[in-house]
């Protein structure tokens, strides 16, 4: 299962870049993240209170950045635990480049489910992963954008920013991080489509 | 299952009043997606708010141009209604092909809808049919209602009420069933109103969703083979084991023919 999409940040991409790596940044676009902590600068612990449908759970997950290439982009694994359901996991190739005074932003991700998952199969995977995908995105844009927007204004950063995500996002759910999405989500859509069918 | 606490509403207030009041509450209708993901440990609600004893929830009333259903109508009570079977057939039709029996005797109107599962029925028949959803608070265009899978316009703590159906001049649903689980792989309702003709799907996409393209081409023909050159983009179709987004998209033209069909 191969998930795609492509963004538009009205930003440089050494700042796209920046913010890609800054966990304060991701925490915020995580639809859903509860805790992101830095254990290095390439990996990192979280749980995220993952919302489908019916079903709710905390997923805590790893997540690992490689294949560093500043400032074109990376890699993210992820692996979600989902508890008495197992298992998932994915990664996502997350690219940056130069587009005229903006940066282009795509990604292509993969998942995997295992365990219990894996015999459950997948009615929906693609797009509750595709979904949550897009939510985080939008978000990570407009946070970017909204602190592009900052350079050179008063007033409060974080109201700005906080602003710029209500309007993108159009939630009061914040969006899960690449990696957590990424096994998190799968994760939930795959039990909802168990147990919905 | 998870202890949680058991709450029988008598009334919409004072369901919404105990759902205010709890900490992580959630409602509780026909219960065949909740009560499956709850023996599951899949969520964890800390109160379940039973609408099983709410009066007055599962009235069909019939006017001029409306069929108005109550939220907590069976989609068996639908399936045999004989004001629904006179008037919506199409309707009458869908009720009784969703699910199982089981499912057809407990699963409601209102509980299918709130849950807007991608390959539920009852989206495409509110679209396809012009409805309103009716809630606690407000009413609703089903157009607006539907935000995508598994979203919709319900906020916190609403309840939706009714769903009031326009009465077509003719309508009909073709759906296209996983063999197993009888959800729409595809569904398409295609209804003509005076003036009018709408196309709606489900199944195919991350929620229901209007075909522009069949409706214009059926507006000036309306024939199943005047959709036979509509192409169906399948970018953003759903992909799974049972069908993938081509295949989709061609069952929703072969499905919006066969109800065109139908319709005569």
């Amino acid at each position: 299962m191969k998930i795609k999409g492509r963004y538009l940040v009205s930003a440089e991409r050494d700042q796209v870049w920046i913010a890609l790596n800054d966990e304060a940044v991701l925490s915020r676009c995580i639809p859903g993240v509860k805790t992101l902590e830095k254990i290095s600068n390439t990996e990192f612990a979280a749980t995220v209170t993952a919302k489908v449908g019916p079903v709710k759970a905390i997923f805590s997950g790893e997540v690992t950045l490689s294949d560093l290439d500043p400032p074109n982009g990376y890699r993210i694994s992820g692996e979600g635990q989902g508890g008495v359901a197992g298992f998932a996991k994915g990664t996502c190739l997350v690219s940056l480049a130069e587009a005229q005074a903006q940066t282009e932003l795509t990604y292509e991700a993969e998942a995997q489910v295992g365990g219990k998952l894996a015999q459950i199969g997948s009615r929906m995977v693609v797009g509750v992963a595709k979904k949550t995908a897009d939510q985080f995105f939008e978000a990570f844009k407009a946070e970017v954008e909204g602190q592009t927007f900052q350079k050179g204004s008063e007033g409060s950063n974080e109201d700005k920013v906080n602003k710029v995500l209500e309007g993108g996002i159009g939630s009061s759910r914040r969006a899960l991080s690449p990696g957590i999405w990424i096994g998190g989500v799968i994760v939930i859509a795959v039990l909802t489509w168990w147990l919905s069918s | 299952m998870y202890d949680f606490n058991y709450h029988r509403a008598t009334s919409l207030e004072s369901a919404a009043e105990i759902y205010s009041q709890s900490e992580d509450p959630v409602y509780l209708a026909g219960g065949m997606t909740l009560i499956p993901t709850l023996k599951q440990r899949l969520a964890r609600p800390t109160d379940v708010i039973d609408l099983g004893g709410v009066d007055g929830l599962s009235d069909v009333e019939q006017s001029a141009e409306t069929l108005s259903i109550g939220s907590m109508t069976t989609h068996a009570a639908v399936a045999a209604n004989s004001a629904v079977s006179s008037v919506i057939p199409a309707l009458s039709a869908l009720a009784g092909g969703i699910g199982d029996p089981h499912v057809r005797n407990k699963g409601t109107l209102g509980g299918s809808v709130a849950n807007n599962d991608p390959a539920a029925d009852y989206p495409a028949a509110l679209v396809g049919l012009d409805a309103t959803v009716v809630t606690t608070q407000r009413e609703i265009p089903a157009e607006e209602f539907f935000v995508g899978m598994f979203e919709t316009s319900l906020v916190e703590g609403e309840l939706i009420s009714h769903v009031r159906f326009s009465i077509p001049d003719r309508a009909a649903y073709m759906k296209f069933a996983n063999p197993a689980s009888r959800y729409a792989i595809v569904g398409v309702m295609v209804a003509k109103f005076p003036g009018q003709i709408r196309v709606a799907v489900t199944g195919a996409g991350p929620a229901v969703f209007r075909s522009g393209e069949m409706e214009q081409a059926l507006a000036s023909e309306f024939s199943p083979g005047a959709i036979d050159g509509v192409t169906v983009a399948p970018d953003e179709l759903n992909s799974d084991i049972h069908a993938g987004q081509e295949y989709r998209a061609n069952l929703v033209r072969v499905m919006a023919a066969r109800a065109v069909e139908i319709c005569g």
